[in-house]
């Protein structure tokens, strides 16, 4: 009960900071840009498509529809996405620090450990309704936009995939991108504990993502061996959603790694948290 | 908790445990920061029911102690009870406890009454009623609404106050809760801190380092000096140890009594002022000096003791 009643504070908190809209607004703004720029630009493309592969498969809808809009839009964004939810996920400790009002909340009689995992829960439910909106919007608004039908996937060849079953690997995809966006809310909150500033975490989050993609993504031989180890190596795993057949072995696989790090993360900063001394 | 009822052979009423067991008692608490000794196996007894002034010099330990008994810090060593509960059996020690750490801090982008709201949700005083009643006796219900950067530091720590009071503290910690306010303010958050002892029957252990403050609310006090305590007790006990205090006398006649003065052996030291005389003297001796004046038929309109904690606290600090 006094978990449900920090979780409803901490949310409250998140949600009274403009900083927390910053994204939702970016995306109400961007994706809609996008769906249209999408829809003036994509007219030759649907010729070129439907001229190359009309003589072997019959494609229900426009080939560049709503689902096809969506995945790109998907394609582009889930880079920019952890330094908008690292905005929230770094405050969540660091910010109290920096206002003196940890001072007044670690008072009451409520453990650290309480505190802690109230804040990474209202974290990761901001980092749910984040990504959702996201879903919501780029595949919403692009099916309302753009239409259904077949979707198009560009894989060791061309896939069809019908709209029911595009639905479908979509909810898949969105799945295991929340799990890597979870991730990146650990590591942000991860660095949130260890400073008095909210800006540092924010800067730590995106540099370590960085660090790693970059490492993850090296084609040299040197690198090859540690790559399956990396986190970042799996920030894209939510494209195998969209592979015939979709490789479940190695989504859970990256998966498991996904939440390994989560838990290391976490595991790390709720050591830090209890042990740390509040003198601002 | 259960109330054993203990009996002594002075007193013919029953004593009940609850009013036997001190509000606070910290147990040989010590705590280092690095290469500073910041508590040294410090160890105090607050009585219920009293006003409590923790006093030391910047740097002592004070602070350092208040954030050991609010679960703020760590202590190296040591351990405390409040209200009879233990430390050691965890964060539920603070269950009747509350504190107002260093200046009154707030999430400046929501209101009083949003700032009341979360703090009270977490022990369930959160009703509108005890919201608005605390914010109303602190004079601060009027502006309930408007959020709390537009607050003047004399309302913030008087917001401090009102959170601190939402879970019905039988024990409120204030750190130094003057600190930054203007005379006014200062003279308003005594005051408030007299009024709630009193018709709260709420125990006050108060840190600060203005003596006089101190003097004019508490009942008890206890000092500490560079992490180690140099004494505590009632503030009756500390001064009836004081040998030599200056006190200042509002006579009609002033030179009949400078000569009166100089003839007795009572008085150590005396100097003129523009409207009184102040004269150096044993503190046991001063009600033999006022009978003897009252029979030399000298009319006395006021004896007041200047800096009485003040002269205390600097001789405690010169012999160390």
């Amino acid at each position: 009960m006094i978990l449900v009643k920090l979780t409803q504070n901490e949310l409250y908190k998140i949600f009274s900071l403009v900083r927390s809209y910053i994204g939702i607004i970016l995306f109400t703004g961007i994706v809609p840009l996008i769906l249209w720029g999408y829809g003036m630009g994509t007219s030759h493309i649907e010729g070129q498509i439907e001229s190359s592969v009309s003589d072997m498969f019959f494609i229900e809808g426009s080939p560049t529809n709503g689902f096809t809009a969506a995945y790109f839009i998907m394609n582009f964004f889930w880079i920019h996405i952890p330094f908008l939810l690292a905005l929230v996920g770094g405050d969540i400790f660091a910010g109290e620090h920096a206002n003196g009002t940890f001072r007044v909340y670690a008072t009451r009689p409520i453990s650290r450990v309480s505190i802690f995992t109230s804040k990474v829960l209202a974290t990761m439910i901001y980092t749910f309704i984040f990504v959702f909106y996201f879903g919501l919007l780029t595949l919403g608004l692009g099916l309302i936009w753009h239409g259904g039908g077949d979707m198009l996937v560009f894989h060791n060849g061309v896939l069809i995939l019908e709209s029911s079953d595009a639905l479908v690997r979509f909810f898949i995809a969105y799945f295991f991108s929340f799990m890597n966006m979870v991730l990146v809310s650990s590591i942000a909150i991860f660095f949130s504990t260890m400073v008095r500033n909210a800006v540092g975490p924010v800067i730590g989050t995106m540099a370590l993502i960085i660090f790693i993609l970059m490492v993850s993504s090296l084609p040299l031989e040197v690198f090859k061996g540690i790559q399956p180890y990396l986190f970042a190596t799996y920030f894209s795993n939510w494209e195998q959603a969209f592979f015939d057949p979709i490789p479940w072995g190695d989504l859970f696989r990256g998966l498991g790694l996904v939440a390994s790090n989560i838990v290391m993360f976490l595991g790390i900063a709720l050591i830090i948290f209890r042990r740390k001394d509040i003198l601002s | 908790m259960t109330e054993t009822e203990l009996t002594t052979p002075q007193s013919p009423s029953p004593i009940t445990s609850d009013q036997v067991t001190p509000a606070l008692a910290c147990y040989g608490i010590s705590k280092r920061f690095k290469t500073i000794q910041a508590l040294d196996d410090v160890s105090i007894s607050v009585p219920r029911g009293s006003i409590f002034g923790f006093l030391g010099p910047n740097g002592a330990g004070k602070s350092t102690l208040i954030r050991v008994v609010a679960g703020l810090i760590a202590a190296d060593k040591g351990h405390f009870d409040i209200l009879g509960n233990s430390s050691l059996k965890g964060h539920g020690v603070r269950k009747d406890m509350s504190a107002l750490v260093d200046r009154a801090d707030f999430y400046k982008n929501l209101s009083a009454y949003q700032n009341m709201k979360i703090l009270g949700r977490i022990t369930g005083h959160d009703s509108d009623e005890h919201i608005n009643g605390l914010l109303d006796l602190l004079g601060l219900y009027e502006r309930r609404k408007d959020k709390v950067k537009t607050f003047s530091q004399g309302m913030k720590q008087r917001l401090g106050l009102a959170q601190s009071l939402l879970p019905d503290p039988k024990l409120l910690v204030l750190d130094e809760p003057t600190t930054g306010l203007d005379p006014q303010g200062m003279h308003e958050i005594r005051d408030f801190i007299l009024k709630i002892a009193a018709e709260q029957n709420v125990t006050i252990f108060l840190s600060s380092h203005l003596l006089h403050e101190v003097e004019l609310i508490c009942s008890d006090i206890a000092l500490i000096f560079n992490g180690k305590l140099a004494t505590q007790g009632s503030m009756q006990k500390i001064f009836r140890e004081i040998d030599n205090v200056t006190i200042e006398l509002e006579v009609e006649d002033s030179k009949t009594t400078l000569a009166f003065l100089e003839k007795t052996d009572l008085v150590t030291q005396i100097t003129p002022l523009a409207n009184a005389i102040s004269i150096e003297i044993h503190y046991n001796k001063i009600p033999e000096l006022i009978r003897l004046m009252s029979a030399a038929k000298i009319n006395i309109f006021s004896v007041s003791q200047r800096n009485r904690l003040e002269n205390y606290f600097l001789s405690l600090m010169e012999g160390r």
